[in-house]
């Protein structure tokens, strides 16, 4: 399934209907809008036949008799249709353009407060970029439908119909001899159009691998520089090239063929005019005006056929973006607050996992008849191997994630009985990538808990011991951290994650060690900071560094989904089993970096 | 394939000059513009002459079907020229494109590794991608298009002279108002629209920003604060979406209102002409045709004069990365056998010729020793590793390889005979196959590859993967760890079976288990090769022919263990505190 919904290019062939009626309720709000530019448009598409019918006349009532001051008349009237023109022009493409970026914002934001709602489970099979994509270019596809790609329909068919009406208002037998033509450069159209369109999306498709090339030929250039591969790389991608020259080459051609096509078919429509007019103009029932007319009115029916196709091919691909969008906003999160769920005033108490099991894959279970109790104010170390369970452990008690069996309980009640928001802001989680938010270090520390004052701020990251470093950067709380916070070290963003979760004042301490050096000045203050918050606090911690494995009032090895050994530091390491390995391998690694030799 | 040489920095001479070989090609289309617009005027004329010859002396000297047949003609040539033009147009346009980006493809392989240091790869991916896009725009769209409107113009309004001269510049006076105002309109649509470009930038950053720190997100319960954030910038986009679009709406009616002004005019003029007999009325209805096709197109001239200031500055950042020079990977020697004796003579080196990084470095390596480098993080370590394979070239002082400089070894030579295992090596997302074979030029056959891997313990690994040895790395939710990396990195230099070996010996990343395992397999992999170690642990130290110590781009000490663990100095400090470390280990452990 995840490898089928993440495809860019995947949309039905079909124009499905109830996609397209969600996608009109959607601007259901805005119907005035809707009507205002699409009566617009009609508008604007008869004026500018009727203005075509109004030099008919004038050439054969006022120019022909000689008749001058009719003709002024005449080319009054012309001009003042031409000002209610630009005036319906400006109304349409104001309301058009209105309309679709007020759907884009409306989209926008039901899908930004929808994706908060989902579940773990959701994000952690879904590629952020891709919840990007749904946000930004499938919703202005979207909007686009119902505006542009609905402006170039309403146009196309009045401007023909009016075209027609006039045309068989003129000369009825003439008009139905062009009206032959018409289906003729429809079918032409199409049939030219499917493969244009399929040598377009080959281009597409060559584009993005020559992309992914240069993505690959850029981030590995060291490789490929050590490993000689120069000469071999340049040809494959050579051939890539050459796929893009041949695929664009071929679009082109055929667009080259299309277009000389089209106009060969509407000049015979013109000669037909000519031949036949001319017989008609002789039997005296056909004019010079009218000659002049039917060439305008073909040469005018002209430009909507020649987009016809464009027109349907992104309407196509407008409903398969809505599709996409629809499927995203359908989607239900998996964890959700139970219909009697209660607030949680406090969720101090013991924790007690009981019996759980759980896994992300049905086949793979990741947990199974884990049980374990903690007291109130205990510190648990998890330790182990990667992969052996510690983080869902962690995920299922942030209720990131919930037991498949089993439950967990906190004072004694089973957790899924709380709202899920108060059950989370009594937490205080800091992770091992610790996130930043773009924004200044007082931003991201106030994120904790947001009526908090300025001192309060102040106040948590002197217990965090983040202080000291803040105050020597030049902004010092008003220093801007950059995109997820990469103005600042490892070790820095890891002091404001800790101010940030001491200002949150939490009930439950959930910490994931970062793995990844950091120098052993921050780690130390992170270690003091850490004291601070844990002395009081029940706290999960997922441990890496002996100093937080040390403090812990029980430690519990976790491998392979179970508790292998449980205990305080003094008594696994009596063991002599894997705690025991685990922690000289640790105390060796630790000790050789702070002689700074193997930096 | 061509590729490109010095592009100059002119965007104007520069976007000439990259026509190359396409010159008369290019040249042609365009002249051939004006003959496929001719013979759309062409057949105004027979319109007039048809009128003319039925309505305004009605002589009939011809059979109607003569003009039908005549406008038939003139259309399918029109055709013909037109198709040939966009053929032409479109096959140099892409020809172009494809030489400048083979060129960019080559020319970022081979810029050097200072330059790679310091060049962020988004915007080396914009530059190789947008911008060469917009180059192509350039060529595809925006000159014919100014082209087209040009040719219109001359054409049509040449007519109209023919016609009358003075219907002819009473037909124009309004055309340089439309032009200018087009431009100074599309001028600010196109800042506009950069304001809605930026602001959805931002838009993006946030809803990515809001995604990856989800957990935090959720942790703090701020679904409410995150949404309010995101409604803020949703709400700048909306009001500049308006007044980008406001643009729009102002300019098309306005200029629509000029241009039908002009229109009216002419027509007046044209048809008053009729009534006094100056005109024929065939002359009438070739002249709408014409003013309209001088007319109207004028309107999106702002529209692409506006775009060639983007095509300028596309062209700059193209070149821009075209002119930092490349390595020259052929010249020099090539055939040398190499027995892997390597000789520093004074090696000094620095990035940015102020700050040294490495300062008087001497050091001789016989063939097949190995030579165990240690020091902090920023001492020179790996600094004075890429000396070796040339990545980056010494200030002063000479670096042998079998007594030769090495300088006067290819690059490609020397690259083909050094072999480099990282700590986290960089994999394509080819198959596992392809990242095995990637440093290969010879046949290589299936039982070789698979004792390759079975020889970098990773064998067993491998056929535990879906498709095997045919798995892409990154697809299906396939990834590798930094252990199986590694030796799939391990496997491709046993392959290579390079003379000179670099390892950086880290394995922070994996388990015991297969610490071990990588280091049995890279302790076989270095047998009769001269081998550098960054060292990571005292064990890969210990069994090294040579120690090197750095210090702040200095060799503060060299010998073997025993040579250095009788003298006094930062080797014999690290060794004791090494043993401190066990015995504090095991006092803490008894003590427990």
């Amino acid at each position: 399934m995840a490898e089928k919904h993440f495809d860019e290019e995947n949309f039905s062939n079909r124009l499905t209907g109830k996609t397209a009626l969600r996608i009109l309720e959607l601007a259901k709000e805005h119907y005035p809008l809707m009507a205002g530019f699409i009566v617009c448009i009609m508008i604007t598409a008869f004026l500018e036949a009727l203005n075509t019918f109004i030099v008919k006349h004038a050439i054969d009532n006022a120019v022909v008799p000689g008749d001058s001051v009719l003709l002024k008349h005449y080319f009054v009237l012309y001009s003042l249709l031409h000002l209610i023109l630009a005036f319906s022009v400006f109304l349409f493409i104001y309301c058009a353009g209105r309309l679709g970026e007020i759907i884009q914002y409306d989209l926008r934001k039901k899908l930004f407060i929808h994706i908060q709602k989902l579940s773990f489970s959701y994000f952690d099979k879904t590629p952020v970029g891709w919840i990007i994509s749904r946000m930004t270019s499938d919703i202005s596809r979207i909007s686009d439908l119902v505006t542009w790609n609905l402006m170039d329909i309403v146009w196309a068919v009045t401007n023909m119909t009016s075209a027609l009406v006039f045309m068989l208002l003129i000369n009825l037998k003439l008009a139905l001899a062009v009206l032959c033509f018409i289906p003729v450069i429809i079918y032409t159209a199409l049939k030219f159009q499917k493969y244009i369109i399929a040598e377009f999306r080959k281009v597409r498709s060559a584009n993005s691998r020559i992309t992914g090339a240069y993505n690959e030929n850029i981030a590995g250039v060291k490789v490929i520089k050590a490993l000689a591969r120069e000469e071999k790389n340049l040809s494959i991608f050579g051939a890539l090239t050459d796929d893009m020259y041949t695929a664009s080459y071929r679009a082109i051609v055929l667009s080259s063929v299309f277009l000389p096509v089209v106009q060969l078919i509407s000049s015979a429509a013109i000669a037909t005019v000519l031949w036949f007019g001319g017989w008609q103009f002789r039997a005296g029932v056909f004019t010079v005006g009218s000659i002049q007319a039917f060439i305008s009115y073909i040469t005018f029916m002209l430009w909507p056929v020649q987009d016809i196709a464009r027109v349907y091919a992104e309407m196509q691909k407008s409903l398969a973006s809505a599709e996409r969008v629809f499927s995203l906003l359908d989607r239900q999160p998996d964890i959700k607050d139970r219909k009697d769920s209660v607030t949680a005033d406090s969720v101090k108490g013991d924790i007690e996992f009981d019996n759980v099991k759980f896994f992300y894959e049905e086949d793979d279970p990741v947990l199974e008849n884990f049980s374990f109790k903690i007291k109130t104010g205990e510190t648990v170390a998890l330790v182990g191997p990667t992969g052996g369970g510690k983080s869902t452990i962690v995920n299922l008690l942030c209720r990131f994630y919930e037991p498949v069996e089993g439950c967990i309980r906190i004072g004694g009640r089973d957790y899924t009985e709380y709202t899920q928001h108060s059950l989370q802001s009594k937490l205080g989680v800091i992770l091992q990538t610790p996130h930043l938010f773009s924004g200044t270090i007082m931003d991201n520390i106030r994120y904790g808990r947001l009526e908090a004052s300025d001192d309060e701020v102040v106040e948590a990251s002197a217990k965090a011991h983040a202080d000291d470093f803040i105050c020597r950067l030049p902004e010092g709380y008003f220093e801007e951290v950059g995109e997820e916070g990469t103005h600042l070290s490892t070790g820095q963003k890891q002091l404001i994650s800790l101010a940030r979760a001491i200002l949150s004042r939490p009930e439950i301490i959930i910490m994931d060690e970062a793995t990844s050096s950091i120098d052993t000045l921050s780690e130390e203050m992170i270690h003091r900071g850490m004291e601070n918050l844990l002395k009081t606090t029940t706290a999960f911690v997922i441990a890496h560094r002996l100093s937080t494995i040390r403090d812990a009032d029980r430690i519990l090895y976790i491998d392979k989904g179970r508790i292998l050994e449980s205990g305080s530091h003094n008594q696994l390491l009596l063991l002599k089993g894997h705690y025991y390995s685990l922690y000289t391998r640790q105390f060796r690694k630790e000790k050789e970096r702070d002689l700074h030799v193997f930096g | 394939m061509h590729l490109l040489g010095y592009l100059p920095g002119n965007p104007l001479y520069g976007l000439w000059v990259l026509l190359g070989s396409h010159k008369k090609k290019y040249l042609s289309s365009l002249i051939l513009q004006s003959a496929a617009v001719s013979a759309g005027t062409a057949g105004y004329f027979v319109l007039r002459f048809y009128i003319n010859d039925i309505a305004e002396t009605g002589d009939w000297r011809f059979p109607l079907a003569y003009f039908s047949i005549f406008y038939i003609v003139l259309a399918a040539v029109r055709g013909v020229f037109s198709f040939y033009r966009s053929k032409l147009a479109g096959s140099s346009s892409e020809g172009i494109v494809r030489d400048l980006r083979n060129t960019l493809f080559d020319h970022t392989q081979k810029l050097s590794f200072s330059y790679h240091d310091n060049a962020s790869t988004g915007e080396l991916i914009q530059r190789s991608t947008s911008d060469v896009d917009t180059i192509r725009r350039f060529y595809g769209d925006m000159i014919p298009g100014l082209n087209r409107i040009f040719f219109m113009f001359l054409i049509n309004f040449s007519s109209i002279v023919y016609l009358d001269i003075k219907l002819a510049l009473l037909s124009v006076p309004a055309i340089p108002l439309i032009i200018w105002m087009s431009v100074i309109f599309f001028r600010k649509i196109h800042d506009s629209y950069e304001l809605y470009q930026e602001q959805d930038g931002k838009l993006s950053t946030a809803v990515q920003e809001n995604l990856t720190g989800i957990r935090i997100v959720r942790a703090f319960a701020r679904q409410k604060f995150e949404t309010d954030k995101f409604d803020s910038l949703n709400r700048e986009k909306l009001k500049r979406g308006k007044s980008f679009l406001l643009k729009h709406a102002l300019y098309w009616p306005a200029s629509h209102t000029i241009c039908a002004v002009q229109q009216i005019f002419g027509i007046i003029t044209a048809a008053m002409m009729v009534i006094n007999g100056k005109l024929s009325i065939g002359d009438l209805v070739a002249y709408i045709g014409f003013l309209n096709t001088i007319i109207w197109p004028v309107q999106q001239m702002g529209r692409i004069i506006a775009q060639l200031s983007t095509a300028w500055v596309s062209y700059s950042r193209v070149s821009s990365v075209l002119e930092n020079e490349k390595e020259d990977l052929l010249s020099g020697n090539e055939s040398a056998l190499l027995s892997g004796k390597i000789e520093f003579r004074d090696i000094y080196f620095s990035y940015d010729k102020s700050s040294p990084v490495l300062e008087n470095i001497n050091l001789r390596c016989e063939p097949g020793e190995s030579i165990a480098l240690l020091g902090e993080t920023g001492s020179g370590k790996t600094t004075f590793v890429n000396l070796i394979p040339r990545f980056y070239n010494a200030d002063r002082g000479t670096l042998l390889i079998d007594d030769v400089p090495v300088e006067n070894y290819s690059r490609r030579f020397l690259r083909e005979h050094i072999g480099i295992v990282e700590q986290e090596p960089y994999l394509f997302s080819t198959t596992i196959r392809e990242n095995i074979l990637y440093g290969v030029k010879r046949e290589v056959s299936e039982s070789e590859i698979i004792k390759a891997s079975e020889a970098a313990s990773v064998h067993e690994s491998i056929m535990r993967f879906p498709d095997k040895y045919e798995t892409v790395v990154g697809e299906k939710g396939v990834t590798l760890s930094g252990g199986q990396k590694q030796r799939i990195a391990i496997a491709r230099t046993i392959l290579k079976d390079p003379r000179i070996l670099i390892l950086d010996d880290s394995t922070s990343a994996v388990d015991a288990e297969t610490e071990n395992n990588i280091r049995e397999t890279l302790s076989k992999l270095m047998k009769n090769k001269t081998t550098f170690i960054i060292a990571h642990r005292i064990q890969s130290l210990v069994d090294a022919d040579q120690i090197v110590v750095f210090r702040e781009g200095k060799i503060i000490q060299k010998g073997n263990h025993s040579h250095l663990i009788a003298e006094e100095g930062f080797y014999k400090k690290v060794f004791e505190l090494q043993g401190k470390i066990e015995d504090e280990l095991v006092r803490e452990l008894n003590h427990g």
